[in-house]
């Protein structure tokens, strides 16, 4: 059965231009975008992409398994990827990037004044299993000032990008933790004006777990873009 | 039942190094070279009044050089390059400047029988753009019908979704260099596609 990709609902997306951010209205197309058709090209993506990339240890909190962990909030982040008819997207391989517990990432272009923690690189590759779901151990990460802002401070947020198995449901976003003072103010959380959708970009508290394990979860699922058409009732 | 897609987001200033490294050559993989004739693929990526565009992620996917793309939507997928995988990824530096090593792709007839002329798909990623940017990039003097060029009607815009063939520039091991410069907003805008 062939698989519908529409464009996204703008309801359900950041805005395209967003006030006191002003790369966005640098960078963003002044010329209305093209609509076309779809076909193989655009349909197709990279499968397997596990093939020629490499899925690292589930454990993101220490460098090596069993090695020292990384100083900060030890957090389980668990969820499912499917499709927009629920079905799980199995094999997607998932890239999370996110700063350490102080606010820092392990980047060239950090200029942030906060420590880098010796045991911690925020990078994670993961692949989805048969029910599309995914998970990870990590460092709660801290906010950051935005250093070309005198205002902004970035809420807590992990960076992640997902391969579904077509191009058009290759996905880039940030995931927020729910409860965070700094949410209210962030121009990208708040770039959703639905306040559903902007839901969508907040992780769920499931329940902690104290005794054996000791972790605090988070949960988020993705819907990546695509349906089957549904057959017409008669 | 169908369920709300989630919220894009944009990559921000940190998208790490470590994602990019060796993902931009594409002419080998699983241990073997991709067939066909091997070219540079590369330009720099700007914003309006053509200021570069540092740490910028670019990606593409495309068919081999027969044409063949390694998925099972294919139905010549069986038939696909061994050696080539379809997909790269490079970071634009402090020109705003990336390169890909890959194939010449080759041209293919979709279900319908229209022939999609050579092409790569090509996607950008940067801080400042809450969503992916999505456009196709053309190898060819262009003579011919594609579903896609038919979109873009303007003459003008239609030949900036071509490749340059740069006659005076040999890329690594004197292989033939395009050149494809992206201008994310401004006189000479690329022309990008719905997504």
């Amino acid at each position: 059965m062939k698989v519908e990709y529409e464009p996204y609902p703008e309801k359900t997306q950041l805005a395209r231009y967003i006030q006191d951010y002003p790369r966005s209205f640098t960078r963003n197309p002044k010329q209305a975008l093209i609509r076309r058709p779809l076909t193989l090209s655009e349909r197709t993506g990279p499968v397997a992409l596990d093939r020629r990339l490499a899925i690292h240890a589930e454990d993101m909190s220490a460098k090596e398994p069993g090695g020292p962990r990384a100083i900060g909030q030890f957090i389980a982040v668990t969820g499912r990827v499917m499709d927009e008819d629920g079905v799980p997207l199995a094999g997607a391989v998932i890239e999370i990037w996110q700063a350490n517990a102080s606010g820092k990432y392990i980047h060239e272009l950090d200029r942030h004044e906060a420590p880098v923690d010796p045991n911690f690189t925020g990078l994670g590759r993961f692949v989805t299993g048969d029910e599309g779901q995914y998970k990870f151990l990590s460092i709660k990460p801290g906010a950051y000032p935005v250093m070309e802002s005198d205002w902004w401070w970035r809420p807590p947020h992990i960076h992640f990008s997902i391969f579904g198995p077509s191009w058009m449901n290759r996905y880039v976003t940030q995931i927020f933790f729910p409860g965070e003072p700094l949410n209210e103010t962030d121009l990208l959380l708040n770039a959703v004006q639905d306040p559903e959708a902007r839901d969508r970009l907040i992780f769920e508290t499931t329940p902690t777990t104290v005794g054996a394990v000791n972790m605090l979860t988070f949960r988020r699922d993705f819907v990546l873009r695509g349906k089957r058409r549904t057959p017409a009732l008669d | 039942m169908s369920l709300p897609t989630s919220p894009y987001c944009t990559i921000g200033p940190f998208f790490p190094g470590e994602f990019a490294d060796g993902c931009c050559d594409l002419t080998n993989f699983a241990g073997k070279q991709a067939r066909g004739p091997h070219i540079m693929l590369t330009g720099i990526v700007v914003e309006e009044g053509n200021r570069p565009i540092r740490n910028a992620i670019v990606e593409i996917w495309q068919p081999d050089a027969n044409g063949v793309f390694r998925h099972p939507l294919d139905p010549r997928s069986k038939e696909a390059d061994p050696g080539f995988f379809g997909w790269g990824r490079a970071r634009t530096d402090g020109e705003g400047s990336y390169v890909f090593r890959t194939v010449l792709p080759g041209a293919y007839a979709t279900e319908d029988g229209a022939k999609r002329c050579p092409h790569i798909n090509l996607m950008v990623l940067a801080i400042g753009l809450t969503r992916r940017l999505v456009t196709t990039v053309f190898f060819g003097d262009g003579p011919a019908s594609d579903p896609l060029l038919d979109c873009v009607a303007d003459p003008g815009r239609r030949a900036r979704l071509f490749a340059i063939r740069d006659q005076a520039v040999n890329g690594a091991e004197g292989l033939p260099v395009y050149r494809f410069d992206i201008v994310t907003r401004g006189e000479a805008e690329t022309p990008f596609f719905l997504d």
